[in-house]
């Protein structure tokens, strides 16, 4: 019993630690087809409570192939990082991206995108019906243990 | 030619999930090649200090590019990345004729792992549009590479801040994919 109180105890120090000296310093989503970024938000997004909330230009819905993006620094080593990054809508997952990142440096800064074809315009929700109801979602992991979730409200304008 | 469109040209291939490894001293312009490859701005590269990967997705294939930071302190993680590559695309400045030695050594030690065996080479002789850069094949030269025996390889001229030559490596990377001998 004790055994297992200590090892529990010893995962909730490492993501602690982990945590601290993990930081998420910017996202972006581009048109993936011309490279240009079409929103960007440079603040710390991996505050596991906040929830924050994106204004992106309508045209992103036109486009035919969009890039997400997110450059993120720790501090600690990781053996085995990973993210589970899905979209969701009214909370129904519509993507989902799992990524092995594997080794992660001490004190390196990295960045992760992920370019994805867009469904079909004739199967695309219009903007007044996506918006504010469309939320992407990160988790950030080692191994099995969840280091922080990040979540971005998208607002279609 | 885009990082989609060489995902198109690779989906004959049978492997779900293709991973390229880009490597080189800092400086050598992996980092612009990738962006130019994604026809993004690249004029605000700053040096990596850890990895950039950009994943394609298109019809249940993926490709991930992997650019891992070139800096001396950084080199020794070199190999935490190795596993699993399918092409190793190794890029040099020409101009920087300083580090030549440098490059070499580091590049043969890459030949030696274990983990990159077989793995086919793309280098990338980039910086061409400048006036001391020395041309592709001097710097074939300076790498050895008519010695290698054990893997097929390919020296491509570039100027990664302007794409030319970029597509002619990475058309040779879709003809290479799968040729680890």
């Amino acid at each position: 019993m004790t055994d297992v109180l200590t090892t529990e105890r010893d995962k909730n120090d490492r993501v602690e630690t982990i945590l601290k000296g993990f930081q998420i310093n910017w996202m972006n989503l581009r048109d993936a087809d011309t490279g240009k970024i079409l929103w960007q938000h440079n603040e710390d997004m991996s505050s596991p409570d906040a929830e924050h909330e994106a204004r992106v230009p309508k045209r992103i819905l036109k486009c035919r192939v969009v890039s997400r993006e997110m450059n993120f620094s720790s501090i600690e080593s990781m053996d085995r990082f990973r993210l589970e990054q899905k979209v969701l809508f009214k909370g129904r997952c519509l993507e989902e991206w799992f990524f092995d990142f594997g080794y992660v440096i001490p004190n390196s800064t990295n960045t992760w995108q992920s370019v994805i074809e867009s469904a079909p315009e004739s199967q695309m929700m219009p903007a007044n019906v996506l918006n504010g109801n469309v939320v992407i979602e990160t988790k950030f992991f080692d191994g099995d243990l969840l280091i922080t979730t990040s979540r971005v409200r998208l607002f279609y304008i | 030619m885009g990082l989609l469109d060489i995902l198109k040209k690779l989906r004959s291939n049978p492997e779900k999930e293709l991973r390229l490894l880009l490597l080189g001293l800092d400086n050598a312009g992996k980092t612009t090649l990738l962006k130019q490859l994604a026809s993004e701005d690249v004029n605000h590269v700053i040096p990596t200090a850890g990895f950039n990967i950009k994943s394609v997705l298109s019809n249940g294939f993926k490709l991930n590019v992997w650019d891992i930071g070139g800096q001396r302190k950084i080199r020794p993680y070199w190999r935490n990345y190795f596993e699993n590559t399918d092409i190793l695309i190794y890029v040099v400045d020409c101009s920087d004729h300083h580090r030549l030695e440098e490059t070499s050594l580091e590049l043969a030690e890459l030949l030696l792992d274990d983990k990159l065996r077989a793995v086919p080479l793309l280098v990338y002789a980039n910086k061409q549009d400048l006036a001391t850069a020395l041309p592709a094949s001097e710097i074939a030269q300076h790498l050895g590479l008519h010695l290698i025996r054990d893997r097929t390889w390919q020296i491509q001229a570039c100027v990664a801040t302007d794409g030319t030559g970029v597509k002619e490596g990475m058309e040779w990377v879709c003809k290479n994919i799968n040729v680890k001998k």
